[in-house]
């Protein structure tokens, strides 16, 4: 570890923030909004889920009025698969987001996910000497990427409700998974609600 | 206001009653994790806490699952405390595991701990060995390890073997017979041509032995035809409904190389915990033939033989009733 590696790293992370920060400021300025959902994994294992919006880009056809969005997500789900596991996945998503002039959504995301999930049970570690030891919120980490399609309505354009209601479809890729990956699947149903004007 | 004193004193009186003593439950609903070289693996013990019996699953495969099959052994626990343990890798299992580790050696290991761990939370319990399949390899081979067999009050073998060479010569001679009574001259011709002697047996080919065992009607049961077992297994099981197809290559050495040298016969004989035989007597997968050897090699034991005349494979999948009498006699 030299001085000049020292300071190389220094210099990298204060730009991240920098960049970080500034990235935070500009989308600030933008339109935001709320997603808060159900949130199932393999549909029936519960649980919520919530994401703030940022608009990254925004166009609106002349044409026929559709609004087409890129969108950043920083989202956190919950959910319980009875008596297997507690799961948290932390997603940032990027989301392409279509609402046509009648308010019907489309869109599509991507997210790097992190998965953290707990065992749903008791867990004994066999230690060194061959004794079962407890072990208290056992578990493990797994990185998740995630593909989403899904659709919904925006209400405020012909019910005047500033609230859009939407329903997508994540297919998931935890690895590592004892020898390779699983292959998850999850439902999202829930509003999305708007939470500062452009 | 009156109406916020009637919710308040509705709610203190339900709150009472909640916190009134319960009765212990009789009946157990309890999930362990072993977690052992990289593996978590689930054991879901359900079932009669009173009868101070437990009734380890040992599921077969390898990488099959246990609690999949509840479906069809729950009747069991009425009569005992049914043990469902998912093996390395397979069902419910997760982690971070070696490949390395999926070897004959590490499931005996994990095999202790899951008995010393049920005994330590069971005391004064008697654990019984229900094995299917893969898992009766386990079964023998835990049996003939030094003195297991102490911890152990029985053993159910349902359609599984002691050795390699005596299975792929017995599947051999199902299939040929087969074909013969089928009039399958395709079949009959191949297989004749490729006899299975039992000096070459461990080298021989066995999956092109096992591909016509199968396509001769050897075991035409399928789970996945009874669309309530899937619908209970994927969305209201402890399962993890697709881990079931993320594993098949990880057992390459096992099928390639280490379940050819498995051989435990010798080592029968020194068996002296009860065996009860449950054989579905269509099956092609682990034929009658292998039961009945498995029986002359019991010496110093009682050996009870049930019978599943209508079952191939899974006789508890297909003749769900008696089999469960079968495992409730043999345990009481």
């Amino acid at each position: 570890v030299t001085p000049f590696n020292v300071f190389k790293t220094l210099l990298m992370k204060t730009l991240l923030i920098i960049f970080g920060l500034l990235l935070l400021s500009l989308l600030s300025l933008r339109a935001q909004s709320l997603r808060v959902s159900y949130y199932g994994e393999t549909i029936t294992h519960y649980g919520l889920k919530a994401a703030y919006e940022w608009p990254v880009w925004s166009y609106t056809k002349q044409r026929n009025q559709a609004q087409k969005k890129l969108l950043f997500a920083p989202g956190l789900a919950v959910y319980r698969h009875p008596h297997n596991h507690i799961g948290l996945v932390f997603s940032p998503e990027l989301t392409y987001r279509r609402t046509s002039r009648r308010g019907g959504i489309f869109e599509a995301g991507i997210a790097p996910a992190y998965f953290r999930y707990f065992l749903e049970g008791t867990t004994f570690e066999v230690n060194d000497s061959g004794e079962l030891t407890r072990v208290p919120l056992a578990g493990g980490n797994a990185f998740l990427p995630t593909v989403s399609i899904g659709f919904g309505k925006d209400l405020s354009i012909r019910r005047q409700l500033p609230l859009s209601w939407y329903t997508r479809l994540n297919l998931m890729q935890q690895r590592p998974y004892n020898t390779s990956a699983l292959i998850r699947f999850s439902l999202e149903a829930g509003v999305n609600i708007p939470l500062k004007k452009p | 206001m009156k109406t916020i004193c009637k919710f308040l004193s509705i709610a203190c009186l339900l709150a009472l009653l909640a916190c009134s003593e319960q009765d212990a439950q009789p009946v157990e609903n309890t999930t362990l994790y072993l977690r052992n070289k990289g593996a978590d693996m689930p054991i879901w013990v359900r079932g009669n806490t009173q009868s101070k019996k437990i009734v380890l699953y040992l599921h077969g495969g390898p990488g099959d699952c246990s609690m999949c099959y509840r479906y069809y052994l729950k009747g069991i626990e009425s009569e005992a405390m049914v043990a469902y343990w998912d093996q390395r890798v397979a069902g419910a299992s997760s982690g971070k595991v070696k490949e390395s580790t999926l070897r004959y050696a590490q499931f005996n290991e994990d095999m202790q701990y899951v008995v010393k761990l049920l005994r330590q939370r069971y005391p004064n319990t008697q654990v019984y060995l229900l094995a299917h399949s893969f898992g009766v390899e386990l079964a023998w081979q835990f049996l003939t390890t030094g003195n297991n067999q102490q911890l152990i009050a029985g053993l159910m073998v349902v359609n599984g073997i002691y050795s390699f060479s005596n299975w792929i010569i017995n599947v051999h001679d199902w299939a040929l017979r087969e074909a013969r009574r089928q009039g399958n001259a395709e079949a009959e011709s191949y297989l004749s041509a490729h006899p299975v002697p039992p000096e070459n047996a461990a080298t021989s080919d066995w999956e092109a032995v096992y591909r016509w065992m199968y396509k001769l009607g050897g075991n035409p049961v399928s789970l996945y035809d009874d669309g309530k077992y899937i619908i209970n297994y994927a969305f209201n099981s402890p399962n993890t409904a697709l881990a079931q197809f993320t594993h098949g290559k990880a057992y390459s050495y096992y099928g390639n190389v280490e379940s050819r040298l498995f051989e435990k016969g010798a080592l029968l004989q020194n068996v002296t915990i009860p065996v009860g035989l449950f054989w579905g007597v269509k099956d092609g997968v682990v034929p009658l033939g292998v039961g009945q050897a498995t029986k002359q090699l019991l010496t110093r034991t009682r050996v009870t033989e049930v019978l599943f005349n209508e079952s191939w494979h899974e006789p508890f999948v297909t003749e769900t009733d008696k089999f469960r009498q079968a495992v409730v006699n043999f345990i009481r």
